[in-house]
């Protein structure tokens, strides 16, 4: 059947070739998309297994918020389970680009440096430490599009920093962040003394939830984000950011599906009178349903090999151009490649059924009579 | 008294066009004997068409019963229908209705193809049979490729690859010249020769005197034979 049903698909050369783009450009958008939210599923990953126990403790937003100050620093240090409580800084590293990079630079007290990057190691050079007014750790993204190595100069909104150490590839968020000191962050920035939210750290054997909720009792206006909150909420964020993804890609095979259907029709349509003489010769109602179907499933299957091809070599292009800004924005996946190509071959099938149902149900003679 | 390999009994096709019903086949009755080549000759709209696709269990009667071998072909479910067409009949049309898209062989083989037969046995048999038919030099272009009177005898090919019990004929020689037509009638003969049944539709008296028997056909009803 398939050397017949290749005949077929090969009779209208040009008709062929658009709707396997179609599903290409599905397929392709899928792969792309996919390999985005692969990516971004396992930063996330990476980023969860990193993240500590500690917790962080904003202001309460409305009308009972005053914003976070650091004698809320010390109510909050006071706290019983609470081993050291410190305020960060947090803004966008390049303003400009809308934090579209992921880029992060975080204030925070010099000291306390390692214990916010935790557990995530050196790779060159220290963390900061009390001397330090305009030193910068950078993560390895920041270094690599940079350029940076330790002593090197880094300029953030305007002024000049020394790095004093890069730290390793985690994968993760800690990647795009450049730490420098809280004061000196809160001056650049024009900040004064804001603080974005308190870090703190429980004493050993105290659970993290239940001090997360004491603390919201004993200090007004604050709220807390315990380390499984936060783990909820980055989930959320990721199912998201899947959803929206991979519903739009999804759509747009759906839609090179409709391409496929429209085709089959008119191919359905043309042939009419070829499956009158099948059924004349003693064709069987799924010998017309294999035929039909068969074809769509070669154009879905086709189309979607193409689309895997191009939106593999696009992403392949984009990481490598990345990648000297030090980012990653695509992973392609073998479950990815598997899905898409599935999925290619699904849609085809799917968009075949109607025109073989509409093929197979023909009455011979009415079809022999046809055109 | 040779064996009755068709009989059509009180035969009636009614077509609804819009809301007019319109008696293709009006109350037909008759039998045919095996090896019986037959011409069945009408005017224009009489009903020729409508009874061979009856024969051929293209289409379902209004009233009536036909046998093939004793088969009551119009009683047999839909699903079983394919296997009758394939086994029982072969059809030959005015406009060949090749396949396109396939050489000659491939259109021969096809028909043999449903029947589940080997492909090595269908290329050898799809072969044998062109050869016979003279086309040895065409077995692999394609009916765009072939003249009018090849592209008959692919169809005859084609008809008679499943050894059908009978060949339905729908005007074969209507649109080729007298001497493809005397060739035409040539193979018919042949056919009837190593015994094959044979209805043929024809509007052409040259093609009906090579025919054992003529059935007249009017306004659905068979006049006389
Ligand atoms: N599918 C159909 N629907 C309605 N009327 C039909 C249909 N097929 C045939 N007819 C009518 O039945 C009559 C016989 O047609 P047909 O068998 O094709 O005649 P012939 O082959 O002798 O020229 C004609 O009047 C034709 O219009
Ligand atoms: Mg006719």
């Amino acid at each position: 059947m398939i050397d017949l049903i290749i005949k077929n698909a090969t009779q209208r050369k040009v008709r062929t070739i658009l709707t396997i783009c179609g599903i290409a450009l599905g397929i392709f958008a899928l792969v792309v998309m996919g390999a985005m939210s692969e990516n971004f599923g396992q930063t996330f990953e990476k980023s969860m297994s990193l993240t500590s126990d500690k917790i962080r403790v904003f202001a309460q937003s409305g009308i009972f918020g005053s914003g976070l100050s650091e004698k809320k620093v010390s109510d909050v240090r006071h706290v019983a389970g609470v081993e050291d409580a410190y305020g960060v800084f947090v803004t966008l590293f390049d303003e400009d680009q809308f934090g579209m990079s992921g880029k992060q630079v975080l204030g925070v007290p010099p000291r306390k440096s390692r214990n916010v990057l935790e557990p995530v190691e050196l790779k060159a050079g220290r963390f900061l430490t009390a001397g330090d007014t305009y030193g910068v750790v950078v993560g390895k993204n920041i270094a690599g599009e940079y350029g940076l190595d330790v002593g090197n100069t880094l300029e953030l909104n305007k002024k000049k920093f020394t790095v004093v150490g890069i730290l390793e590839y985690t994968g993760s968020i800690f990647d795009s962040y450049a730490i420098i000191p809280l004061d000196t962050a809160q001056k650049v920035y024009n900040a004064n003394n804001s603080i974005t939210y308190i870090f703190v750290q429980p004493a050993p054997g105290v659970d993290a939830e239940l001090l997360a909720r004491r603390i919201e009792l004993s200090v007004k206006g604050v709220n807390t984000i315990s380390p499984n909150e936060l783990k909820e909420q980055a989930s959320e964020s990721l199912l998201i950011f899947s959803v929206v993804t991979i519903s739009s890609a999804i759509l747009a095979a759906i839609i090179g599906g409709l391409s496929v259907m429209n085709t089959m029709l008119m191919s359905v349509a043309e042939r009419t009178r070829e499956f009158g003489i099948l059924k004349a010769m003693g064709a069987e109602n799924k010998d017309i349903i294999l035929l039909t179907l068969g074809e769509a499933a070669l154009l879905g299957a086709i189309g979607g090999i193409l689309g895997i091809i191009t939106g593999s070599t696009a992403t392949y292009v984009l990481n490598t151009w990345l990648a000297s800004k030090g980012m990653v924005l695509f992973i392609i996946t073998d479950r990815l490649l598997i899905i898409a190509m599935l999925f290619a071959i699904f849609i085809g099938m799917v968009s075949g059924t109607y025109p073989a149902y509409r093929a197979a149900k023909m009455s011979p003679m009415e079809a022999l009579r046809h055109g | 008294m040779a064996e009755q390999i068709l009989k059509v009994k009180d035969l009636s096709k009614t077509y609804m066009q819009g809301k007019i019903p319109v008696n293709a086949v009006r109350n037909v009755t008759f039998t045919v004997n095996q090896g019986e080549l037959i011409a069945i000759m009408g005017p224009s709209g009489s009903g020729k068409s409508t009874l061979m696709a009856l024969i051929g269990c293209l289409e379902k009667p209004t009233h009536g019963k036909i046998l093939i071998k004793d088969v009551e072909v119009t009683a047999v479910s839909d699903r079983e229908l394919p296997r009758i067409r394939r086994e029982m009949i072969g059809f030959v049309f005015q406009h060949y209705n090749l396949l396109p898209s396939l050489s000659a062989l491939g259109n021969v083989e096809l028909a043999m193809r449903f029947a589940g037969i080997n492909k090595k046995e269908r290329l050898k048999k799809a072969e044998y049979l062109l050869q016979r038919l003279g086309l040895g030099e065409r077995l692999h272009h394609r009916p765009n490729e072939l003249s009018g009177g090849e592209q008959q005898r692919v169809s005859i090919a084609r008809a008679i690859a499943n050894n059908p019990s009978i060949i339905l004929a729908d005007e074969p020689t209507g649109e080729v010249d007298s001497v493809t037509r005397d060739k035409i009638v040539n193979i018919f003969e042949e056919l009837r020769l190593h015994g094959q049944t044979i209805i043929i539709v024809t509007h052409d008296p040259e093609v009906a005197k090579h025919c054992d028997r003529v059935i007249r056909i009017k306004d659905g009803t068979l006049s006389h034979e």
